[in-house]
């Protein structure tokens, strides 16, 4: 992975770990965003979505040095993000999308229509009914538009696993989303 | 429970189309065709992540130069209290004070918009009660927030440091747990908030 | 004569313009029992330089609980105590205490520290910042479960390292964040650890003239 000025995120954490600390903000610049929606649509809220990629940043640099393949910088920090996601506790089954205790709601769009908001605030709060697993790969397939190979290279796994995966993730969906209707 | 029908699970997987579907199965698959519809593909951005990941980062590292530095953006403190942690006798109350658009420094006569916010799934209703408001619950009920349980007021406050605390049904006084808390001399606890 | 005349006179204006304040601000609030030994604590109070926001603040309170005016009464000699006890901790520090700073010295009072943390934060305080907000800072911390003996510490580093108020004000904030990084991490990290970590930092601030490049990666 390349970004400006042609350093790689091999050079980058090398120099990092050589006492050149200040350039983990070139780092954090490249990827502040590249898993945002991710993790905003595998907590149902963008506030916690934030907070969860800031953990992963600082959690990212203090285990810098056990970074195996620098030049993967991104793909070990989508690891971290991944593990804090899928560790965070629901603290309650009926959390209503984009907005968990204590955090403002996120703005209204309001070009979106209100019969469509609803129907993306259904299916979020459906998609958090799933397992975190089942919630992933229906989130790196339909939300990111990942391939089943991709996604299966990415998580170290089978295409035939994450299909079984994903088809109960649809029955659960249509399950939920007829039980809200 | 129905499940879908494995070709339209096909559909679903972008590896048939609608017309591929046999006459039967197009109503369901029109449904299926709708959840992924209802897909929020919105990009996410987080424009004060980096100050907020360096700033952090610096704290923690004790740089000379930078360790008292604090962000020039508006600040946001959020305490994040979780239930299962606290007493269980208080588990009831854990309530979160969201500190918003705080300027720094603060001058002597500016003011801070506080959300005070308080889980209390069993309460009917909920009032705070402070110095700033002469401890008259009537003056700031808490209302129902989207989240079944949570409570919440928000209140511009002038800088300084209050006392508080919640009153559940009109009779019971809660401090709030995660807060700093000092003696009301009544026998109970008050929360401080220094702003 | 005539002197005295006047100064006699703006004393017992002052005096009974502050009686009506206290009565206004009691009104409908507070029994007539209460707002009666209000007003002869407030008196004394004002006398002797002590603010009486706080006794005003403790009775409306009391009474908001529907705390029996007895009990109501052992809290309000309590404030007033506390008041003496800080205008006098506060004097031992070597200025003439505003009402600000006695009021704070009081709240800190209540909050768990003691009358020599009083003095001591006081004259740290002198002349770089507010004695008042040092006050405020320091109650925080000691009623977010910091020991006294480390707050007083914690904040003297802070100040002395060339701290400015805003910093000092910061200290709370910081303890809380330390504290919450924690839970982030399924970590407990009580406000006594947090506050540790801060004084470990300013302490090796205040002892490394140098810049020090921190390795990342450490456990």
């Amino acid at each position: 992975m390349s970004g400006r000025g042609g350093a790689t995120d091999g050079q980058v954490v090398r120099a990092i770990l050589a006492g050149d600390t200040e350039r983990y903000g070139e780092l954090v610049t490249r990827y502040r965003d590249r898993y945002a929606r991710y993790a905003a649509r595998m907590l149902g809220s963008a506030d916690a979505a934030e907070d969860a990629v800031q953990d992963a940043f600082v959690r990212a640099y203090d285990q810098l040095a056990q970074c195996r393949d620098p030049d993967n910088f991104v793909g070990w920090f989508f690891l971290i993000l991944r593990n804090r996601c899928f560790a965070e506790r629901r603290k309650s089954k009926d959390v209503a999308p984009l907005e968990a205790a204590g955090a403002v709601a996120a703005p209204e769009r309001p070009e979106v229509p209100v019969e469509m908001a609803e129907r993306r605030r259904a299916l979020q709060h459906a998609l958090l009914e799933l397992t975190p697993e089942q919630r992933e790969v229906f989130v790196l397939k339909h939300v990111e538009g990942l391939s089943y190979g991709e996604i299966a290279e990415r998580l170290k796994t089978s295409v035939p696993s994450l299909k079984m995966r994903m088809h109960r993730a649809y029955d659960r969906l249509r399950e939920q989303l007829r039980d809200q209707a | 429970m129905i499940d879908f029908h494995p070709q339209v699970k096909q559909l679903l997987d972008g590896e048939l189309t609608l017309a591929d579907l046999p006459p039967e199965l197009r109503a369901e698959g029109e449904e299926a065709l709708r959840l992924l519809a209802a897909v929020d593909r919105e990009p996410v951005t987080f424009p004060a992540l980096e100050a907020r990941v360096l700033a952090e980062l610096r704290r923690r590292q004790g740089r000379a130069s930078s360790l008292w530095r604090r962000l020039v953006a508006p600040r946001e403190v959020r305490l994040r209290v979780r239930p299962w942690t606290l007493v269980p006798a208080l588990a009831m109350a854990a309530a979160l004070v969201v500190l918003l658009s705080r300027p720094e420094p603060t001058p002597p006569t500016a003011t801070v918009t506080v959300r005070f916010v308080l889980f209390a799934p069993e309460a009917q209703q909920v009032a705070l009660a402070g110095t700033f408001n002469q401890w008259d619950q009537a003056a700031t009920p808490l209302v129902r927030t989207g989240t079944p349980g949570v409570w919440a007021a928000t209140l511009t406050l002038p800088a300084g440091q209050h006392e508080y605390a919640f009153v559940v049904d009109g009779a019971r006084w809660v401090a709030d747990p995660g807060a700093p808390a000092v003696d009301d001399g009544f026998g109970r606890r008050n929360s401080v908030l220094s702003l | 004569m005539k002197t005295l005349c006047v100064s006699l006179l703006l004393a017992i204006c002052s005096t009974a313009s502050s009686a009506q304040d206290v009565t206004a601000r009691l009104a409908g609030r507070v029994s007539p029992e209460v707002a009666a030994l209000v007003q002869q604590l407030a008196t004394s109070a004002a006398a002797r330089g002590l603010p009486v926001d706080p006794l005003i603040q403790k009775a409306i309170e009391g009474s908001a609980k529907g705390v029996p005016a007895d009990r109501v009464a052992i809290a309000l000699r309590a404030v007033s105590g506390q008041l003496d006890a800080a205008a006098a901790a506060l004097q031992q520090a070597g200025a003439a205490p505003d009402t600000d700073a006695i009021a704070a010295g009081a709240f800190a009072l209540n909050a768990g520290l003691s009358d020599q943390d009083v003095t001591t934060l006081a004259q740290v305080s002198r002349p770089s910042s507010s004695v008042a907000a040092t006050l405020r800072v320091a109650s925080t911390l000691a009623a977010m479960g910091v020991p006294a003996a480390q707050t007083v510490a914690l904040v003297t580093q802070v100040i002395e390292a060339g701290g400015s108020t805003a910093e000092v004000l910061a200290l709370p904030a910081d303890v809380m964040a330390g504290v919450s990084r924690g839970h982030g991490r399924g970590r407990d990290v009580t406000p006594a650890e947090a506050a540790a970590g801060l004084s470990r930092a300013a302490a090796a601030r205040a002892n490394a003239p140098g810049q020090t490049k921190p390795k990342p990666g450490k456990p």
